[in-house]
């Protein structure tokens, strides 16, 4: 009680009504089994099943096993039951027999007889057969043994009386017997023969007795423990087919789910595409219109236009066609996460050489000094992976547009099995980490409009493709002295 | 510069229209061109009804049709075009400002002979306007006319 209530202390209570009994108050039971019960409570649903499950199995076991052991009992006794009727039979048989031989004995003694010597002789000779049968049958208990040697000693001792007296007729004539014919030879004998012989009946009149009731007793007891088994067996039944059923109910209502969130999630996704056709298709139109109508206006009024009059129009121009570019790099953006993957092998010095050649153009009055590894294959969409490296020379090119030799390197950083990691690296204007992650995010631009050009849509693309293919995407940079990027691709068949 | 057949614009929007038109205008198609500002406006041309019922017999050199259009809208005029088998030779140009992949594979697959997106930027607007007029107008050699039984 003491523990309990200084457990109680410590743990919060886990039923406020228990609590609330005075603590003298709670049953002692309750006390012992909370600390149980707290345990159990703050095992996993998982582990309560399990304890629960060995308990019952653990009680079922128990139970078996103790029945089991009544059940051989029972039949133990039932086989010295049969044992001790045999026995009293036989006690029976040779009280009978004994008397029987004393008797004939008797009979000779007094009349010299020959058929009365016959039948005592007849009788005698069962005796050995006698003697074995009890040692037999008293080998169980103790007690019954000892009277049973002392029973045989008994009737030795009369049959050794008997001969003698045989052989004193054979001798001297049956006058010298006449004294013990009237007494009988073996009378004394016949007497301790019939003491012992009612001796060991009772006693194992009442070993069956005592055994009859254990018997009675171990019966009731194991159908009680029967009982008891068959309903933990119940129980045990009731918790599978609950958790079974609590276990299907779940899935099915987890299936529910699944599918009405798949169908949300092409709702949202239809919508998104009918989002994404208008705005390709409505916000462009205007400025088209924007752009057209200013240069038309331009044309209409050329002569008389003074110089901020024609920077005004380039303006309103300039804007239109930044907008539209906007626009078309957000729709990119989002069809690069809708559109299918292709799954191809790609060689990557294939892939940079084609977009170096595109570049061309680009290069021209640049001093670009390149340094290009061996670069291995990958598995992805060639598109896409093209649109990412693409992507990654042209930044490199961009912000290292204010140094006199730009310096770009493509190479491998690591390489296994499952993934390869590739870097571009430039000597370029690079930018502080503390802005690594806004990096990748859409329309994110760490440098000014004016200084470098671009809607801040690249790589955001750059990290959305990569992740498509299941691979990853960081940067490593220092101000003013170049930044590298890296791509983490990995090797085998992408589960896109 | 002289053009035998007319140059059908299908366009809803009227300022693409008149953008259009100035482009054609600096190329000396812009009378050759004939503006529709609907779908089904198109389809009473091509069959000589409605306002067109009396118009000269004989298809036209191209149909630009744009794909948003109220009424019948440009998919579906390029739908009736491809399938009736006096008008199918006509050589149609989706001109639109939708890049979506759908739109393309749709027209391609319904017999579109080109597809032209609408740049934003008014030069290349000018200089595609004017490059496909005077390529279907002018430089292509249309299907021989097929001489229609009069109504």
């Amino acid at each position: 009680m003491e523990s309990a209530t200084n457990h109680q202390a410590q743990v919060p209570p886990l039923h406020g009504d228990v609590d609330k009994l005075p603590s003298g108050s709670r049953p002692a039971i309750a006390a012992s089994a909370q600390p149980i019960l707290r345990w159990f409570q703050a095992q996993t649903i998982e582990q309560r099943v399990l304890a629960g499950f060995s308990l019952v199995f653990v009680g079922i076991l128990i139970i078996s096993a103790m029945s089991y052991h009544n059940t051989s009992d029972l039949l133990r006794n039932s086989g010295l039951d049969g044992r001790s009727h045999e026995l009293i039979l036989l006690l029976g048989n040779i009280d009978a027999a004994m008397g029987e031989a004393e008797g004939s004995h008797r009979r000779y003694l007094v009349t010299g007889e020959q058929t009365y010597l016959d039948a005592y002789t007849r009788v005698i000779a069962q005796k050995p057969t006698f003697t074995t049968l009890l040692k037999d049958l008293t080998q169980d208990s103790p007690e019954q043994e000892r009277r049973a040697a002392e029973l045989d000693r008994l009737m030795e001792r009369q049959v050794s009386v008997e001969s003698k007296a045989n052989a004193q007729v054979k001798e001297r004539g049956l006058h010298s017997v006449r004294k013990m014919a009237l007494e009988g030879a073996g009378r004394h004998e016949l007497d301790g023969i019939h003491q012992i012989i009612s001796e060991m009946d009772v006693y194992e009149r009442q070993a069956v007795t005592r055994r009859v009731i254990a018997s009675a007793t171990g019966t009731r007891y194991t159908i009680l423990l029967l009982a008891v088994g068959a309903v933990l067996q119940l129980v045990l039944l009731a918790s599978v087919y609950y958790l079974i059923r609590h276990d299907v109910t779940e899935r099915r209502r987890v299936a529910g789910e699944l599918q009405r969130r798949g169908e949300l999630l092409e709702a949202a996704n239809k919508e998104l595409e009918a989002f994404s056709y208008s705005v390709s298709h409505d916000l462009r139109a205007p400025l088209r219109h924007i752009d057209g109508y200013a240069a038309l206006l331009r044309k209409a009024v050329d002569q008389s236009l003074n110089e901020k009059a024609a920077r005004y129009l380039q303006t309103i121009s300039d804007a239109a066609k930044q907008m539209g570019q906007l626009i078309d790099d957000l729709l990119v953006f989002s069809r690069m996460g809708r559109q299918e993957m292709l799954q191809a092998t790609v060689n990557m010095d294939q892939l940079i050489q084609s977009i170096l050649s595109d570049l061309r153009l680009d290069l021209q009055g640049r001093h670009v000094s390149w340094t290009i590894d061996s670069l291995p294959e990958v598995k992805g969409d060639p598109a896409m992976l093209r649109q990412v490296f693409m992507n990654l020379l042209t930044n490199a090119l961009k912000f290292t547009s204010t140094k006199a030799t730009a310096s770009i390197e493509v190479g491998v950083e690591s390489l296994s099995s499952g993934e390869a990691v590739l870097y571009i690296r430039d000597n370029g204007v690079g930018f502080d980490m503390q802005y690594a992650p806004k990096l990748f995010g859409v329309f994110q631009r760490l440098h000014r409009a004016d200084e470098f050009e671009g809607t801040g849509i690249g790589l955001a693309n750059v990290r959305r493709i990569v992740h498509r293919h299941g691979g990853r995407t960081w940067a490593d940079a220092v101000p003013d002295k170049g930044a590298t990027f890296y791509v983490a691709l990995p090797r085998g068949e992408t589960q896109l | 510069m002289t053009l035998a057949k007319p140059i059908v614009l299908a366009e809803d929007n009227p300022r693409d229209a008149e953008l259009a038109l100035a482009a054609m205008e600096e190329e000396h198609i812009s009378d050759k061109v004939v503006l529709c500002h609907d779908g089904a406006e198109v389809l009473d041309y091509l069959y000589c009804r409605g306002q067109y019922k009396t118009r000269l017999q004989g298809n036209p050199a191209v149909v630009f049709l744009d794909l948003k259009m109220p009424k019948v809208n440009g998919l579906e005029v390029l739908r009736t075009i491809k399938a009736d088998d006096k008008l199918r030779a006509i050589p149609v140009v989706m001109l639109t400002s939708s890049r979506e992949e759908r739109d393309l594979t749709e027209s391609y697959t319904l017999g579109a002979n080109a597809y032209v997106v609408k740049p934003v930027e008014f030069h290349q607007f000018l200089s595609a306007v004017k490059e496909l007029g005077v390529f279907w107008g002018v430089i292509n050699e249309p299907p021989p006319e097929q001489v229609w039984s009069a109504q």
